[in-house]
């Protein structure tokens, strides 16, 4: 290496410091250690002791950590699908020339700014069994039995699912983008053809926007294993009732946090992380059949 | 390219230093002679936060004044794992206002400093304080905190509510002047207190055990049982007077309607707001500690005001005091008959995490709050009881709650029980309250169910002991 090109590698080193510190101190680290704590009994108030695979032997063995995957999956089913499908939806309609077009894009982005507490706050009261106004509106329509959503079991994870389809703003700002991004030639070659909308949407605009489908997908798998914040103000730290919205962050940060166990917390972090890796895994290699990127 | 380069670093510079020079500064300026500053982290927020800045400042300007002490006082939430991501960071407050379910889970893994030798210099004994919070305060032997308020349980009723049903009560055989003090009475009173309408929808609850619901682990207090044998270290969820109590807060569910119990729940308000369901008169009795009279004075003036403005009453002897309200307190009645004056408990802690800085000066603050002026001064403020074994006249005459002195024979009752000393208290806190939903929803039998809790929370404790005892045997 010559001295100019010496110099200014340490130079770029030097700009990019921040980062490279930032990164080796709080997650490069943390990630090392969070490894070595899953293998130790570990308050956080007294030094980790070793104890070889005993806390994922454990995890195995722990009917909240099935109960807490299994309601995190059931979420992830429901929020998944439909939180894609309606941002797409929204992104479409969206994408229509018409008048007041950016008032309604403002409208669907605006609940993505609200703050996770307080949009929780709010749909707590929209919730009310009592004075809710969505079962309000139910009763109205004449719905003889609205559900307790929160307090019911049966309904209280449709009733997160509903909240978290309102904050699908950001995707569908995303979906926007690439929509407008499809060229007009391809739409004109499809009249040409004589397609109609529908076929329009299925071989042109799908195929095109699959990379930012994509995109989206693998951002609301990690998310969507990831809930922690609406729930546990919703419905408590325990996920209630009776557990029916305990969520597998939710029962990790109790073992941190509430119970002391570090050691546990840590291997069901890891084990969190395996999940989402293979699921990502799966979603790329699925994607060499769905995902067309243009130029290709 | 060179006065681009300049231009850049300068754009950087110049605020850089600009903020250093002339940035933002600390407020907090330490008073002059003072040698030693000592942080306290408090959980409380709203009133009870500026009460005890109040007490914090007249310690600051006195005792703190001439032994060169100051405190600073900060109100956090969430104090609890604050206080523990601090003190596993090694740089813990030197007072932690926690609750007194965490000081055994800090205690058991050796996350405290013991106060007894500071304590008995400083004059403080088991004989200062009422025996069931001293106990509560001591864990293997060790005193690892004092208190700085504490509470206790007790049935709160709405008179209006029962002047409307007297001649109900009446005809029930019950004088409406004479609070229930059995379990079988407090059904009954409920049941005739109880109103529905024509479509079987709850309207006003003569008494729910769900609400507010923060008592329910303590219910086999009142059927004569508990939860933990301390001396065997083994749980007693089998233990028929504990399934009793679980079977008695499902017996509501059967008696109201699961869905009717529910859904009159539901549509309870906030309770620090003034659709509160006993301060709207939605629910007629309840549990509840000494405090709840700053709430509903607070919030719904009218129920503390009936007769006279605040000031008025104050000038008035206790019991004509009494007449003022609209709401009284009597101790929560007990399933078995000789059985009196059963309560919880409760407290808010002091405690020195380990690793404080300054110990002995931590404990100059947590000793003058316990002086018994101080004490009694902040309790009022706080408007609860007070954990010390004197309690001077003025306390009980001039308290802001006009049933102080039934917290106070509470506390001082042999039946009076404090927070069990588990280690792992918040799993089983966890568990059982999942356990009472599953019940009042009338999905699990009581008797399974603590049968299945029992075998989970004891396979969890024995665990915890084991790698306690295997990490205290290693560092031996």
């Amino acid at each position: 290496m010559m001295r100019t090109e010496q110099r200014n590698l340490l130079k770029g080193l030097a700009f990019i410091s921040p980062w490279l510190i930032g990164f080796a101190v709080f997650t490069a680290l943390p990630l090392g250690l969070s490894l070595y704590y899953s293998f130790c009994d570990y308050s956080l108030l007294q030094p980790p002791v070793y104890i070889g695979t005993a806390n994922y032997q454990e995890l195995w063995r722990d009917p909240d950590f099935w109960k807490t995957l299994g309601n995190t999956f059931y979420y992830a089913s429901l929020a998944l699908p439909l939180g894609m499908i309606m941002a797409l939806g929204a992104a479409m309609l969206l994408n229509v020339k018409t008048r007041g077009t950016s008032i309604y894009r403002t409208i669907v982005f605006l609940p993505s700014l609200v703050p996770a507490v307080a949009s929780a706050m709010v749909w707590l009261w929209l919730l009310n069994a009592k004075l809710g106004l969505i079962n309000a509106f139910l009763i109205w329509v004449g719905v003889d039995n609205p559900p307790s959503w929160l307090e019911d079991v049966r309904w209280a994870m449709p009733a997160l699912v509903l909240m978290s389809l309102w904050g699908v703003g950001n995707t569908v700002v995303i979906y926007l983008a690439g929509l407008q991004d499809v060229p007009r030639e391809l739409y004109e070659a499809a009249d040409l053809d004589g397609a109609g909308t529908m076929q329009k949407m299925m071989n042109v605009t799908l195929p095109v926007l699959s990379p930012v489908i994509f995109f989206n997908l693998i951002i609301a798998i990690i998310g969507t294993l990831q809930v922690f914040v609406g729930p546990s103000i919703m419905t408590g730290a325990s996920g209630n009732p009776e557990k029916s919205t305990y969520f597998y962050t939710m029962h990790l940060y109790n073992h941190a946090f509430q119970f002391l166990h570090m050691g546990y917390a840590s291997a069901m972090a890891w084990v969190q992380l395996l999940i989402v890796l293979v699921l990502t895994g799966v979603a790329f290699w699925t994607s060499k059949r769905w995902v067309h990127y243009q130029g290709k | 390219m060179k006065s681009i380069k300049a231009f850049l670093i300068a754009i950087l510079v110049i605020p850089a230093l600009g903020l250093i020079l002339f940035g933002p500064r600390s407020e907090f300026q330490l008073p002059d002679n003072r040698i030693v500053v000592v942080d306290y982290w408090e959980k409380w927020t709203g009133d009870e936060a500026m009460q005890m800045q109040q007490i914090v400042d007249e310690f600051n300007n006195t005792v703190g004044k001439e032994k060169n002490i100051y405190v600073r006082y900060v109100s956090a939430s969430s104090i609890t794992q604050k206080t523990l991501v601090a003190t596993a960071a090694g740089v813990p407050p030197d007072i932690a206002g926690l609750w007194d379910r965490d000081m055994v889970q800090f205690a058991s893994l050796d996350a405290l400093e013991p106060m007894d030798e500071m304590a008995a210099a400083h004059g403080i004994t088991s004989a200062t304080y009422k025996p069931v919070y001293w106990k509560a305060c001591t864990y293997e032997g060790k005193l690892y905190g004092l208190i700085s308020t504490p509470a206790d349980v007790a049935l709160h009723y709405n008179k209006r509510a029962i002047r409307e049903s007297a001649p109900a009560l009446r005809a029930a055989g019950f004088d409406p002047d004479r609070l229930p003090e059995t379990i079988d009475e407090l059904d009954a009173w409920a049941t005739i207190l109880t109103k529905k309408d024509s479509n079987g929808r709850i309207q006003q609850a003569g008494y729910l055990p769900i609400e507010p619901g923060w008592y329910l682990a303590y219910t086999p207090l009142w059927f004569g049982g508990q939860i933990w044998d301390a001396k065997n270290e083994k749980f007693t969820l089998t233990d028929p007077k504990v399934v009793q109590a679980y079977q008695w807060i499902q017996s509501y569910s059967h008696r109201l309607g699961k869905e009717a119990m529910t859904g009159f729940k539901s549509g309870l308000g906030n309770f620090d707001s003034p659709q509160n369901a006993f301060l709207a008169g939605t629910v007629v009795m309840e549990q509840q500690g000494p405090w709840m009279a700053n709430y509903i004075y607070n919030l719904k003036p009218g129920l503390s005001t009936v007769k006279w403005p605040r000031e008025v009453e104050m000038t008035k002897p206790l019991a004509e005091r009494r007449e003022n309200y609209e709401w009284g307190a009597a101790a929560f009645p007990s399933a078995v008959p000789g059985l009196k004056d059963v309560t919880y408990a409760g407290f808010d802690i002091l405690l020195i995490p380990r690793g404080a800085k300054y110990k002995k000066e931590a404990f100059e603050f947590i000793a003058y709050i316990n002086r018994q002026d101080v004490m009694e001064k902040l309790c009022k403020l706080h408007c609860k009881n007070s954990p010390l074994a004197n309690v001077s006249d003025d306390f009980l005459n001039n308290h802001p709650n006009p049933y102080i002195n039934v917290f106070e024979r509470l506390a001082n009752s042999p039946n009076a029980h404090g927070v069990p000393q588990i280690p792992i208290f918040a799993e089983v806190m966890q568990e059982l309250d999942t356990l009472t939903q599953s019940i009042t929803q009338l999905r699990a039998d009581p008797e399974t169910g603590l049968a299945a809790a029992q075998v989970r929370l004891q396979a969890k404790y024995d665990q915890y002991m084991k790698r306690q005892r295997l990490r205290r045997a290693t560092q031996r």
